[in-house]
């Protein structure tokens, strides 16, 4: 089983610092136009959440594994609710390469696997470097090819 | 390249010239307050030029408006500033649809829609072409859909065998065989690769009786109703205020809503719950009765075809090759009289709110739709495993939290309103077990030969038959509280649309052990069907099932 990268952590924490802010900035706003929220049971809350939140992504990292197996892509992930998802060549759509502006900071990259059905259409790896984010689209491709079928929809 | 009917551009001039009026409506209305230079009086004369303008680009809309059946596509050019033509392989359309309203049938028109897989909503829609053409549409779309596929499959041309099961191990020279008598299109062989189009007979397979149908409305509780109830007392609240007052008072409801003492204010609330009750229950009713009356399915060659509906009439049709899987609907009054209906899925997007589920039988006795599942998929008969015993625990735990949940929702009320006697509100708890053991004995799961059976559900419950080779994905699903009692949730997704009312598929709270079985013999049962049908080429569903 392969893990991701593990600058991936960082990408988690920073986006639970901007989620951490932003409910620092919802705190003041009511603190300022509804009702007073005392500044230390402000601090506490956001403290809170920030660590709640570093836990999550390091717990996450841990957790998140992924393997190309014989005939399908095999992913476990999930903190609260533990998921084993196998997505079989054959049902491969498409698969793209993406980055949001943290994750290029990072110099990480994500792949993306498609398919027609209906939940988890779309299965994300996240926490790539670009390379191997590359290498595994064109394996994924190259084997979604391979096992084409022809019942597609 | 075809145009609409002509009639479409005085629907499309009405429908673009009344949106647009509001256009300088509203401009004027709003700087006629702050510009000294524009007068309000300006109003029916800039409202009649919008609408002008509108009904102008209506008319333009229509001419720019083109269609037209290629060899491979169904191509749709269309817009008047920004051009979009767009065209779509034969192969990868789902379901054409025809629906015609009340005025329309009066007037011979019909809306065409064509879905396919990808995207939210129909990938074209015809609005207003004349009936025939509709038809002919229909047709010809079936027919070349259907001409794709035999071109397809040119390895190998038998159907399903006699005895309905798939056909790989026999010999590929072997007479193909149709499971009805009347072999109405000729097989498809290699010395003939393109079908001939001949007119294609359509085969009566189910028709929605009167008994049935009245059935089918009485036991059928619809959301929609509740919507549109809602939507009425919204836009009419106080004529429907006035009338459940009305209503009330021969049982001690107050005069009006201002005087009143708490006994009559009770009365009313009671009384307008009944009433709420009974009119979105006949609304609902009559709502079902409207869309399933004279419901009828067909099948020409490979494909389902269907009608129904009083006053807007909706037919279709779906490649039996698209099914993705077949759902067996019932709830407790229609098992209580052993009724039960059975629903295809595809992957398009049908003219419901149900997304890609097609009612194939509204409605049927329980032992005939069990029959007509087992024909149209070819599984056995199910023998259905249980969850793991601690899930019934699971349960119970979870509603005595709704519960409390609801009495503690009764104490917070208590305290702001002179409610007293919050605490019978726990009497709620008393309904813990008994739905806890319901939800329990209503789930099950049954791996079979080629299909994954999944039981769910008790209000609404749903036998899914799922085909392994329409698999598009597996998980293994454990939550906190799953992982401590060593249980999991197996979820197998196909390629169906998913909507708010249609979940996927899922085997809820089995054994760990279970789970991971499943999803592995899932997994390994896909990848054989898969080898198994490029072999054999068998569609996988019997189009005559019933």
């Amino acid at each position: 089983m392969e893990s991701l990268h593990p600058r991936i952590r960082l990408l988690w924490i920073a986006q639970t610092a901007i989620l951490a802010a932003v409910l620092g900035a919802v705190l003041v706003a009511v603190d300022r136009w509804l009702v007073p929220v005392p500044t230390a049971g402000l601090v506490g809350i956001v403290a809170v959440a920030a660590v709640l939140g570093i836990a999550y992504a390091v717990r996450l990292y841990q957790i998140w594994q992924f393997e190309l197996q014989g005939d399908a892509l095999y992913l476990e992930r999930g903190v609260i609710t533990f998921v084993e998802t196998a997505v079989p060549f054959v049902r491969v759509q498409h698969v793209d390469t993406q980055f949001g502006p943290i994750e290029r900071t990072l110099g990480l990259s994500s792949v993306v696997v498609y398919t027609a059905g209906s939940r988890n259409a779309d299965v994300r790896i996240p926490g790539l470097t670009p390379d191997r984010a590359r290498k595994l689209q064109d394996t994924l491709r190259e084997l979604a090819v391979e096992s084409e079928a022809d019942d597609a929809v | 390249m075809n145009r609409l009917h002509p009639f479409s551009a005085v629907v499309y001039a009405l429908r673009y010239g009344l949106l647009w009026l509001w256009v300088p409506f509203f401009l004027v209305t709003a700087l006629a307050g702050t510009v000294a230079a524009v007068s309000i009086a300006w109003l029916p004369v800039v409202t009649a030029l919008g609408f002008l303008f509108g009904a102008a680009y209506g008319v333009v809309y229509y001419y720019r408006f083109e269609y037209g059946i290629t060899p491979d596509t169904f191509d749709v050019a269309s817009g008047v500033v920004a051009r979009r033509s767009r065209e779509i392989p034969y192969r990868r359309i789902q379901n054409v649809d025809v629906r015609q309203g009340v005025l329309q049938r009066v007037l011979g028109l019909a809306v065409v829609t064509i879905e396919t897989a990808g995207g939210g909503n129909s990938e074209a829609a015809l609005r207003l072409v004349s009936k025939s053409e509709a038809d002919r549409l229909q047709h010809q779309i079936r027919r070349r859909t259907a001409g794709v596929d035999a071109d397809d499959s040119d390895r190998s041309t038998t159907e399903a065998s006699e005895d309905g099961r798939p056909v790989g191990d026999e010999p590929l020279d072997e007479q193909p065989s149709r499971v009805d008598g009347t072999a109405e299109a000729p097989p498809v062989s290699e010395t003939r690769p393109r079908r001939e189009p001949t007119e294609p007979s359509r085969k009566r397979l189910f028709a929605l009786d009167s008994r049935e149908l009245l059935l089918y409305s009485l036991t059928t509780l619809r959301p929609a109703a509740l919507a549109a109830v809602g939507f009425l007392f919204f836009f009419a609240t106080d004529t429907v205020l006035d009338f459940l007052v009305t209503l009330s008072q021969p049982f001690g409801g107050p005069q009006d809503l201002q005087t009143g003492d708490t006994q009559s204010y009770g009365v009313l609330t009671v009384v307008s719950m009944v009433n709420g009750i009974v009119i979105t229950y006949l609304v609902s009713v009559a709502y079902t009765f409207a869309t399933y009356y004279d419901f009828r399915l067909g099948r020409v060659d490979e494909d389902f075809v269907y009608e129904r509906g009083l006053l807007q009439r909706y037919s279709g049709s779906i490649p039996a090759e698209k099914v993705q899987s077949v759902t067996i609907t019932d709830n407790p009054l229609q098992r209580l009289i052993d009724y039960a209906g059975l629903w295809v899925e595809t992957a398009g997007y049908g003219p419901d709110s149900s997304g890609g589920s097609q009612s194939a039988v509204p409605m049927a006795r329980a032992a005939h739709v069990h029959r007509f599942a087992e024909n149209l998929t070819h599984v056995e008969t199910p023998a259905f495993a249980s969850p793991s015993p601690i899930a019934r625990r699971r349960y119970l735990v979870r509603y005595s939290l709704i519960a409390a949940v609801v009495v503690a929702a009764a104490l917070a009320l208590a305290q702001v309103t002179p409610l007293e006697r919050w605490y019978l509100a726990a009497v709620v708890f008393a309904a813990v077990p008994p739905a806890a053991h319901l939800r329990y004995v209503h789930l099950g799961y049954y791996v079979g030969e080629d299909h994954l059976v999944i039981r769910r559900g008790f209000w609404r419950r749903r036998t899914t038959v799922i085909p392994y080779f329409r698999i598009q994905t597996v998980s293994t699903r454990r939550s906190i509280f799953q992982r401590r009692l060593g249980i999991a949730s197996l979820v197998v997704d196909t390629a169906s649309s998913r909507t708010l009312f249609w979940d996927t598929p899922t085997i809820y709270d089995v054994d760990l052990e279970d789970a991971r079985g499943v999803h592995r013999t899932g997994r390994k049962r896909l990848q054989s069907a898969l080898r198994e049908r490029a072999r054999a080429d068998d569609a996988g569903f019997s189009v005559d099932f019933t």
